[in-house]
């Protein structure tokens, strides 16, 4: 009999869903939804079975007045994801907080925990019906790619740099890599390809007289109403014709951007400044020692907003408020409803050895997890801390002091008047 | 109640539209940017306000008219526009701005699947008004800062509906003129209704700037709005209108709303028709604060942009939202136009001369700052 070579799967548009009643006894059942649900589709299966464990310690954790739970598999091509909904957003999440370990007593949050262990990254947000939505999510790995030749003579930029087509995107995104240009997100093109196939990229390319790439910009959701922009990767020699692509590149991104939801673009990791087109909005320690600037362009007017601020970082908010000419009322947050419970998503980069803690749940005891994530992580051997705290909530407030008692300071404001983001940094 | 579903009762391309939120109102900004005044350069107002007999009109207005309704399709207003430009009132639709007007356009000649056509760097409310109405929006880049003749007819085809003009454009102030929109109309040959916004005509002092009205008894595809918010000093009460061929007009009827203008500026605007010595004292004041301007903007080195209308556009060499954050805490509204694609590019509204003088001021500490 001839064996025939499986073909590639097709992404599911149906995403598969379910839902369970909270508990132990349906914990199994989840995962093997979870673990069936992730293999029909194509999903790895390593990918597949951390998402089944996810799935059944998160189950079995949940409380009975949780309601029914229902679980959801997200195939977003360069990652997987589980989204885990919760009828009632009146939950006990410590057990998510990683800091915690050494507090855990029952099974209950032992699981929770090693669920949050599991994910490369969790993110919790309001569910559409009410309620909460956990997502835990798994990066998907690209085997390297083999490294590419750019052609000499590029260029210079012919017309308005484009939305560009797969193989266009592919092809700059291999040169750049080869030329080590763009930084981290000009690496990998079948992750670029992927990442812009689900909405989680978007670029423009410019393209020389004979249609090569000659450099490119990228931009990815940060935060509720921002992008981060990457690059510009240039693949044109130091010179005129380098400056006006990087100037077209960035003009094209704004036009793209323009009269959309996106608030303001923040460049964290700055490949390439562009000098007149970006403010410092806050410096951020860099992993060799040094720093380098924070930079942001915002895409509307700002007509200014409230500030939720503890009273430590009070100072330091004023004065960057009176530097950017931001309208803001600065006001002190009421205290937490909650007394116990706080917990802090965080979001590692093993690579970087760099984590980002978020607040996922404001409580009386916010300052002191903040403060034992912070030693958890430094523990584990993250040279790079940082903490985002989004302004327009007022429960992200309790966190801050916290944060400074560990040794983060604050580095920048992203300014949005929404909520702006505070970013904090060891070392900053 | 079961679960209330609300995603799945709206529309795909309402949901995926993001909602326009105004500025807040002074007493908020100015608490917020800690000023005591601000200059509004923002929204083009015409600082010499309405003329003095709409003045007299809204000043002798009695409250308690309040409780009635206006007369529901502006009667009176549309006959007295209908004789001065020599127009059948039929061929006359007031609205609650012209942004209604808009409206009352896409709601009448587009279904799913259709499309507008206009410029990408223009009045927004094209494009977000056919947007929210699951109309695809089209636009044609402008060349040398307006609209592109010649690639807006190639944009057109089977299912463009209407296309767009803006003249003078908002916000570059270019314009075309008789004999270019003439040219275009017979080139479109009645394949689209062709709208020519003319919130700014009245600024127009060129003699070659075009008399729609006339080109519409050649071209009954043609329709022309106006404004009452611009050069007759009205935008606070809302009003602006339509004129159409009397087939045209017919149709769009159908799916205007009665009773949206309210009866102080249905008074007001009609004792505006048809001011000359106002329209004379504030293109005297354009010139005279264009001037002021242009100075500026060469002391400055900065480039300026600008040709029909109450505003002008300077390039900034730091970002024009920057800009006008420093601007607004120090007392003086301006436009960013990245929203407007123009990034980098701040519009300034023709005010009074002490708002233009505080603008210059200010304009030049932010820049000093860097």
């Amino acid at each position: 009999m001839m064996q025939r070579a499986a073909a590639p799967a097709e992404p599911v548009t149906e995403e598969p869903a379910l839902r369970l009643p909270p508990g132990p006894r349906f914990a199994a059942v989840g995962a093997e939804f979870v673990r069936g649900a992730g293999l029909a589709s194509g999903i790895e299966p390593r990918l597949a079975e951390r998402l089944a464990l996810i799935a059944e310690e998160v189950l079995a954790a949940a409380p009975p007045q949780a309601g029914l739970v229902g679980l959801a598999l997200r195939d977003r091509r360069h990652a997987v994801r589980l989204d885990v909904e919760f009828t009632s957003t009146e939950l006990d999440l410590a057990g998510l907080d990683q800091s915690r370990v050494r507090d855990l007593e029952d099974g209950e949050d032992v699981g929770l925990y090693l669920a949050a262990r599991l994910a490369d990254r969790l993110t919790t947000e309001p569910a559409r019906r009410g309620g909460l939505v956990l997502g835990f999510e798994l990066a998907r790995s690209y085997p390297p790619a083999p490294s590419a030749s750019v052609p000499e003579a590029l260029g210079p930029l012919a017309g308005l740099p484009v939305d560009p087509d797969d193989a266009t995107l592919a092809l700059l995104v291999d040169w750049a890599e080869a030329v080590g240009e763009g930084g981290p997100a000009f690496r990998t093109a079948p992750r670029v390809l992927d990442q812009r196939r689900v909405g989680d990229l978007f670029a423009r390319v410019a393209l020389d007289a004979r249609r090569r790439p000659v450099g490119g910009i990228f931009w990815q959701p940060f935060g509720r109403r921002l992008m981060a922009l990457s690059g510009p990767a240039l693949l044109l020699p130091e010179g005129d014709a380098r400056q006006a692509l990087a100037a077209a590149l960035l003009e094209a991104a704004l036009a793209a951007l323009a009269r959309g939801a996106t608030q303001g673009l923040v460049v964290l990791e700055p490949a390439q400044v562009l000098p007149g087109a970006f403010e410092v909005v806050g410096h951020l320690p860099g992993a060799a020692g040094g720093q380098h600037p924070v930079l942001f362009r915002a895409m509307e007017e700002d007509p200014g907003g409230i500030a939720w601020v503890s009273p430590g970082l009070s100072a330091w908010v004023t004065a960057m408020v009176r530097r950017l000419g931001l309208g803001r009322d600065i006001e002190a947050p009421p205290p937490p409803a909650r007394a116990l419970g706080a917990a802090m998503a965080a979001e590692t980069d093993r690579a970087a050895a760099r984590v980002t803690l978020r607040p996922l749940l404001a409580a009386g005891d916010a300052a002191a997890v903040a403060e034992r994530n912070v030693a958890l992580f430094r523990g584990q051997g993250f040279a790079q801390i940082r903490a985002l705290l989004d302004l327009g909530q007022p429960g992200h407030a309790a966190f801050a002091e916290g944060l400074m008692r560990a040794g983060l300071a604050p580095a920048a404001l992203i300014p949005d008047a929404a909520g702006d983001l505070l970013l904090l940094a060891d070392g900053a | 109640m079961k679960a209330f579903a609300l995603e799945r009762l709206v529309p795909a391309h309402v949901r995926a539209f993001e909602a326009y939120v105004p500025a807040p109102p002074d007493d908020v900004l100015l608490r917020r940017f800690g000023v005591t005044h601000l200059h509004r350069l923002n929204n083009n107002e015409n600082p010499l306000g309405p003329p003095p007999a709409a003045r007299a009109v809204l000043a002798r207005r009695d409250a308690g008219e309040a409780a009635l309704y206006p007369q529901g399709d502006g009667w009176h207003l549309r006959r007295t526009l209908a004789r001065h430009f020599d127009l059948e009132p039929e061929q006359v639709i007031l609205g609650n701005g012209a942004s209604e007007v808009i409206a009352f356009v896409i709601k009448t000649f587009c279904e799913p699947g259709d499309n507008i056509l206009t410029a990408d760097r223009t009045f927004a409310v094209y494009e977000w008004m056919a947007s929210f109405s699951g109309i695809e929006p089209r636009l044609v880049p402008l060349l040398d800062h307006g609209f592109d003749d010649v690639g807006m007819l190639r944009a057109i085809e089977g299912r463009t509906r209407v296309v767009f003009l803006c003249n003078p454009n908002n916000p570059t102030g270019s314009w075309w003129d008789h004999a270019r929109l003439a040219r275009f109309l017979a080139a479109v040959d009645g394949r689209a209704i062709v709208v020519v916004d003319e919130a700014y005509a009245e600024f127009a002092e060129a003699p070659g700037f075009p008399d729609s009205f006339a080109l519409m008894r050649q071209h009954p595809n043609l329709v022309v709005f106006r404004s009452f918010s611009k050069m007759w000093g009205l935008a606070g009460l809302r009003i602006g209108w339509m004129a159409a061929s009397p087939p045209v007009a017919a149709m769009v009827r159908k799916t205007s709303i009665s009773y949206s203008v309210n009866l102080l500026a249905l008074e007001a605007a009609r004792a505006t028709v048809w001011d000359l010595a106002h329209i004379a004292a504030t293109q005297a004041h354009c010139r005279a604060m264009r001037a002021g301007l242009a100075a500026l903007a060469g002391r400055l080195g900065l480039e300026m942009l600008g040709g029909i209308g109450n505003f002008a556009m300077l390039r900034m060499p730091i970002p024009d939202t920057v800009v006008h954050r420093r601007l607004m805490a120090r007392g003086v509204m301006a436009r960013a136009m990245t929203s407007f694609r123009y990034a980098g590019w701040l519009r300034v509204s023709f005010g009074d001369a002490e708002a233009m003088a505080a603008f210059a001021a200010a304009l030049e500490a932010v820049l000093a700052e860097g």
